[in-house]
């Protein structure tokens, strides 16, 4: 078979216009996924016992099922059990928001961990009270330390986000799809969207190993 | 609200076929993994460039790159470009393959690469050859660290096995799609599909976390 | 406060266990006046370090007590009952560690000038005064604005008890600070102990350096067992120990001389 990308570039709006959505919907999600995500993280080393248990029923299912799923749940059942229509828009945003939540929720847990004993000792030996070794002393390392990780889940949000149009939102994957079908050159068009994810993914994943050596070297103690 | 839950309307057969389905194509997937992500790790490493490069090349195609986009892919660009056209779940099961393989790849050359260099130093210093140091230091080392992270990829390729449902594969996802337009019943459908999925990952994720504690236990 | 010989510190009866089996100090009695360096030796596993630890108030304990110049500072009625710790009194003492738990994200000077400024209220611009001359002191004012990590150990224990001493405790605590450093770098960190101790800083020090604890002690305690075994000015409990336990530790630690 012969291959012809310039049919293409008929469509050079229509992939802008869907790799606008699948970027917006990504940095929505990252900000207010993050957010819940840090709060999340909290909640799992609380000392309440109940706030505990609920933070981990939300991110073990979350983790245990497939985003698919999560992401048809909300967009045919969630519509039905608060009897209001959601958007296309609103519903991916929901599902990715609690997707991104649940995963970052493990990587703030992980670091607010990873900030040793000794610490604590050095905060009590120098008589910082409470509030001063969370603000000034674990909060920071903590954070630093989830710097990378955070960067690793924006890539896995940006690529689980490709999901939505299967649920008929028009990112960058459905209108690729879209004039796959119309032209019926699914060689040219599918490969010219996977390389539009990956020349995005690729730049942002190398980016993680830097970030990542230079603050490991920096923490090193 | 107003909607009257009735769980009796789902019928669980359909969706322990596509339970069955997704398992093997779990398995499947998780052979090729597991096997050939072996090798492919060794040409990651590869000091020459010819070879590592497109090794290299491929990983990070399908780790840069969305599940569904490869599998969407896969399914309609390898009969046109190669002219063949295999079974369904044929298909389903190399494209979930090939994507396992990837990140188990980069999961064996990390393991690889972490064995402490005083490891290999004390293999030379008791006059162990190159052979030797790798076949007893580094890889029953290196084989030993990446099992956590090759269950933890085999529960991520038996979730995203449901994308195959977009590709008309009989799958869990898809029975619980076609069930839940047949009756109405999306909420029960989705919710025990998905409970379902969860009853499967979650025990092999505990397994995961305790293999994790087990090793820093024994490292420290 | 009290008269010159009144103790500055007064540990009374002190036990403590980690878990139900393992009792690390049984039934510790030790006084320590005003003005004494006293340093801690024996075995590993015999205590040492739980005791400043204890006094520190980093560690619960089972029973027991301390005061501190003459207030009580930390007690527990008996086993299963809550440690109460004046945290007033914690604000005097200062602790140096062992693997100097700076605080890696914050510079040098950020180091010093956090306790004083977060604790006690002070501006920032006094605090950093006050940390630059420390720093000269101990020869780091180059050192000021790097980050821990771009320290030899040397310069980050000195840095450490630096920033234990912004706080002006009444009482240092030096836990093995020596342990983890290159043995070519062990002699800058005592030369700014040695310094302290020319100024009176009372101080309890455990260390393995017999070296280092002939030079600076102005009493020993030998601890073995969780018990307080010898006690004594150092001529006599490094030079001639009049127990046995101590002598065969003595013997054992300074074998390669003899």
């Amino acid at each position: 078979m012969s291959l012809d990308f310039s049919v293409l570039l008929l469509f050079q709006d229509a992939l802008v216009l869907g790799l606008w959505t699948t970027i917006k919907l990504t940095l929505i999600c990252v900000v207010l996924g993050s957010s819940l995500g840090f709060l999340v993280g909290l909640a799992r080393t609380a000392p309440s016992a109940v706030v505990r248990g609920i933070a981990s029923v939300y991110v073990e299912f979350f983790r245990g099922t497939p985003v698919l799923i999560q992401l048809f749940w909300i967009f045919f059942c969630l519509p039905l059990i608060l009897g209001v229509e959601l958007s296309n828009l609103a519903s991916g945003v929901i599902a990715l928001t609690l997707y991104m939540g649940a995963i970052t929720s493990e990587t703030f847990r992980a670091s607010l961990k990873s900030v040793g004993r000794e610490q604590m000792d050095a905060c009590i030996a120098l008589g910082l009270p409470r509030h001063v070794q969370v603000t000034s002393v674990i909060l920071p390392q903590a954070v630093l330390r989830a710097v990378p990780t955070l960067l690793s889940n924006c890539v896995s949000l940006f690529k689980e986000s490709a999901l939505v149009s299967a649920v008929g939102m028009a990112d960058l994957m459905f209108v690729g799809q879209n004039i796959s079908n119309n032209t019926a050159r699914p060689v040219e068009v599918l490969t010219v969207v996977a390389l539009i994810y990956f020349a995005i993914a690729f730049p942002l994943t190398r980016a993680v190993t830097l970030v990542e050596g230079r603050i490991l070297k920096k923490l090193a103690i | 609200m107003n909607y009257t839950f009735d769980f009796n309307a789902v019928s669980l057969r359909p969706l322990i076929e596509g339970l069955v389905v997704t398992l093997e194509l779990t398995v499947a997937a998780n052979l090729i993994g597991v096997v050939l992500g072996f090798p492919l790790a060794l040409l990651l490493m590869s000091r020459i460039v010819v070879i590592r490069w497109p090794a290299t090349l491929f990983v990070e195609f399908f780790r840069c790159t969305p599940a569904i986009v490869q599998i969407v892919w896969f399914f309609y660009c390898v009969p046109m470009l190669f002219n063949v056209f295999l079974g369904s779940m044929t298909m389903g099961i190399l494209a979930l393959g090939l994507n396992l393989m990837a990140f188990n790849a980069e999961a064996y050359r990390a393991a690889i690469q972490a064995v402490p260099r005083e490891q290999i130093d004390a293999g030379i210093a008791l006059g162990l050859n190159p052979l030797q140091r790798v076949v007893y230091i580094v890889l029953p080392n290196a084989l030993r660290a990446s099992v956590p992270v090759l269950l933890t990829n085999g529960i991520v390729i038996f979730q995203q096995s449901a994308l195959v449902a977009i590709v008309a594969v009989q799958d869990l996802m898809y029975q619980a799609k076609t069930l839940a337009t047949e009756t109405y019943r999306p909420i029960e459908t989705f919710t025990i599909a998905a409970l379902i999925y969860f009853a499967v990952s979650f025990p092999v994720a505990q397994v995961v976390g305790w293999l994790e504690r087990r090793r820093q236990v024994l490292t420290s | 406060m009290t008269s010159a010989s009144a103790p500055l510190v007064s540990i009374r009866a002190l036990h403590k266990s980690y878990g139900p089996h393992i009792q690390v100090l049984k039934g510790l009695d030790i006084e320590m006046k005003p003005g004494e360096r006293v340093v801690v030796i024996g075995p590993s596993g015999g205590g040492k370090s739980t005791l400043l630890r204890v006094v520190m108030g980093l560690e619960k304990i089972d029973s027991g007590s301390v005061t501190f110049g003459g207030r009580p500072y930390i007690s527990s009625a008996g086993a299963g009952a809550k440690t109460v710790i004046d945290t007033e009194v914690r604000r005097s003492i200062g602790m140096v560690f062992q693997h100097y738990t700076l605080f890696p994200h914050l510079s040098v000077v950020q180091n010093l000038v956090l306790a004083p400024c977060k604790v006690r209220g002070e501006k920032k611009a006094s605090a950093v005064r006050r940390a630059e001359a420390l720093l000269e002191r101990f020869g780091l004012a180059a050192k000021a604005n790097a980050y821990p990590a771009q320290l030899s150990g040397g310069q980050k224990q000195r840095v450490a008890i630096a920033r234990a001493l912004m706080l002006d405790p009444k009482l240092m605590l030096f836990d093995e600070v020596t342990s983890a450093l290159d043995p070519e770098l062990v002699a800058e960190v005592e030369q700014v102990i040695l310094q302290l101790a020319g100024q009176d800083m009372p101080m309890m020090i455990v260390t393995h350096d017999m070296w280092f604890a002939k030079n600076i002690a102005s009493r020993v305690i030998f601890c073995a067992g969780g018990v307080v075994v010898e006690d004594g000015p150092p001529e006599q409990v490094l030079g001639a120990p009049r127990e046995e336990r101590t002598r065969e530790f003595i013997d054992r630690v300074f074998h390669i001389k003899q």
